[in-house]
């Protein structure tokens, strides 16, 4: 069953159109990826699912409930949360806060003890660096921060922009252990990645996104030996 | 000169300057958490200032009691303010808000000139006077400096140790990222622009209780919050404090060596120099 459906949504900015109708329902339990090239609205999709930008028209269900057009605040309260590209940590306060903050809506709130020991467990650095003013780590522990303020949250579906960039290869690999030890905790991640060979590698469904629209989708595996994707996004 | 008399004019302007920090310090939230330049500031403080003096004269409410339910309600009126006007234009450009708060500043200033007239009030409360060996002090001063001070320390309780206060925290920082972690971003602006104005308020009530004022009277605390925001850098309550009292040092000796009119004149060519050299802030702080 899909936790999400994404029906014949369209938004953008100001006049200008980004999401030209788009269909996407991520499986309840399952890593979805989402993958295309530069600009082609992964961000836009993500921003318009949480409220950041208005759905102009189509609807957006989660759990079977229409929030279509209730505000960003809301949907944390639901369990959907998003680790947003460019990791928008709260730069002035410290990881600790960054955690907390994490855990404000009312799921999240009565099991913070809980998940900021799973934080701790998941990345270590952030226990040593609790006090740190989050703008002052390296980007590797921003990224980290990113993911545990968004598991801090007890999320039912994260949502992850850009899990690993600019981050060093030995890092990336790390982040993509963690989402796979999430997944099998059985957490529903849909994840949008640059890495288009360790999305697909990891992930259980994929939908390719190609100006505005879903162009292609299918079963991870399948679309990595696909001739399109593997010419057009995997570089073979 | 005695070196008492100078060691009162410094303690006198310490004193006063305690409470520029406080007026200084509500500018200085808005902006901080908001980015709004309030151009109200002035007005409310006078409104303040009203707020004590007619709870007082009229009802024979001990000020200090006034004190409060002015706080109380500069709280309340500041968050309305910002429902009605503010919110609307929270997300247009620096000059819209500008002229939002131009306006309520113009509103409160006409209607309280029909209301009060511009002759001076005085509330006529006193607490004598304090010695403290060649330093005599005025008692409603004392007790204003330290009202002021109880006041940040409740503020930064409340910023740093309660679930509001890092709501408001994170909201300043990355408004979109509180949104999406659940915290309602438009209410807690409202409740900061409640702060603010509320500080103001506590200002003007303080000021009432030993200087007269009018309507206008305002206007030249807002003045000198502008400096002190300067001074200590905008968005940093701590640093508000210590501007304002740079600021009362400043006003307190000054007049030794100089005519009183140039205070003002030195005071902002101070405001400009740290522009120039300091655009963050001579202590520090964050700036845009
Ligand atoms: N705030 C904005 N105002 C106007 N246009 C924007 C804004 N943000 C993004 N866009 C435009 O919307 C289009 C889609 O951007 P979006 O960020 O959704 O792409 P993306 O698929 O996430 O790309 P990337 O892989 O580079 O992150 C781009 O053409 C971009 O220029
Ligand atoms: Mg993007």
């Amino acid at each position: 069953m899909s936790i999400l459906e994404i029906k014949n949504v369209t938004s953008g900015y100001g006049e200008v159109q980004i999401l030209w109708g788009m269909n996407i329902s991520p499986e309840e339990g399952k890593l979805t990826c989402l993958v295309g090239g530069n600009g082609v609205g992964k961000t836009t999709l993500l921003r318009t699912i949480m409220g950041l930008n208005r759905t102009w028209q189509g609807s957006i269900t989660f759990g079977g409930q229409d929030i279509t057009h209730s505000p960003a605040y809301a949907k944390a309260d639901l369990g959907l949360v998003l680790v947003p590209e460019g990791r928008q940590l709260f730069t002035d306060m410290t990881v600790q806060e960054n955690l907390e903050i994490g855990a404000t809506n009312q799921r999240a709130h009565g099991k913070y003890q809980q998940n900021l020991e799973r934080v701790f467990a998941l990345f270590p650095r952030l226990k040593e660096r609790a006090v740190q003013k989050a703008g002052t780590l390296s980007g590797g522990e921003q990224q980290m921060v990113a993911v545990g303020r968004g598991i801090m949250a007890d999320p039912r579906l994260l949502m992850i922009d850009e899990l690993s960039l600019g981050l060093a290869p030995v890092l990336t690999l790390q982040l993509f252990e963690t989402l796979r030890q999430l997944r099998k905790e059985g957490l529903t991640i849909v994840l949008v990645e640059q890495n288009v060979q360790m999305a697909l590698a990891v992930g259980d469904y994929a939908y390719v996104i190609a100006e505005g629209k879903s162009e292609m989708e299918g079963p991870a595996h399948k679309l990595m030996n696909d001739s399109h994707v593997r010419e057009t996004y995997l570089g073979l | 000169m005695n070196p008492g008399g100078i060691l009162t004019s410094l303690m006198d302007g310490l004193l006063i300057g305690v409470v520029y920090g406080i007026a200084a310090m509500g500018l200085t939230l808005i902006w901080g958490v908001m980015r709004v330049i309030n151009l109200a500031h002035g007005a409310i403080i006078s409104l303040g200032m009203f707020g004590v003096y007619l709870i007082f004269t009229n009802f024979g409410i001990h000020p200090y009691l006034a004190l409060l339910l002015v706080a109380l309600a500069g709280l309340l009126f500041g968050m309305l303010i910002y429902y009605i006007t503010i919110a609307r234009v929270i997300n247009a450009p620096y000059l819209s808000t500008l002229l939002a708060t131009f306006a309520i500043n113009m509103i409160f200033i006409g209607l309280g000139t029909a209301v009060f007239t511009t002759t001076p009030r005085d509330a006529g409360f006193s607490l004598g006077n304090v010695s403290l060996g060649p330093v005599t002090l005025q008692g409603t001063r004392l007790v204003a400096a330290l009202v002021t001070l109880l006041v940040t320390g409740g503020l930064y309780f409340f910023l740093y140790r309660t679930r509001p206060g890092k709501f408001v925290r994170a909201v300043a920082n990355n408004r979109a990222a509180a949104e999406l972690m659940g915290i309602p971003s438009a209410r807690i602006l409202a409740l900061s622009f409640g702060i603010g104005t509320m500080l103001a308020a506590i200002a003007g009530g303080l000021i009432a209780t030993f200087f007269s004022f009018n309507i206008l009277s305002g206007d030249i605390y807002q003045q000198k919050s502008f400096i002190i925001g300067v001074l200590g850098g905008l968005g940093n309550p701590v640093g508000a404090l210590l501007g304002g009292l740079i600021l009362g040092a400043l006003e307190g000796l000054l007049p030794l060596v100089m005519p009183n009119t140039w205070v003002p004149v030195i005071e902002f060519v101070l405001f400009i120099v740290i522009l120039l050299v300091r655009p963050s802030g001579l202590l520090g702080g964050k700036s845009e």
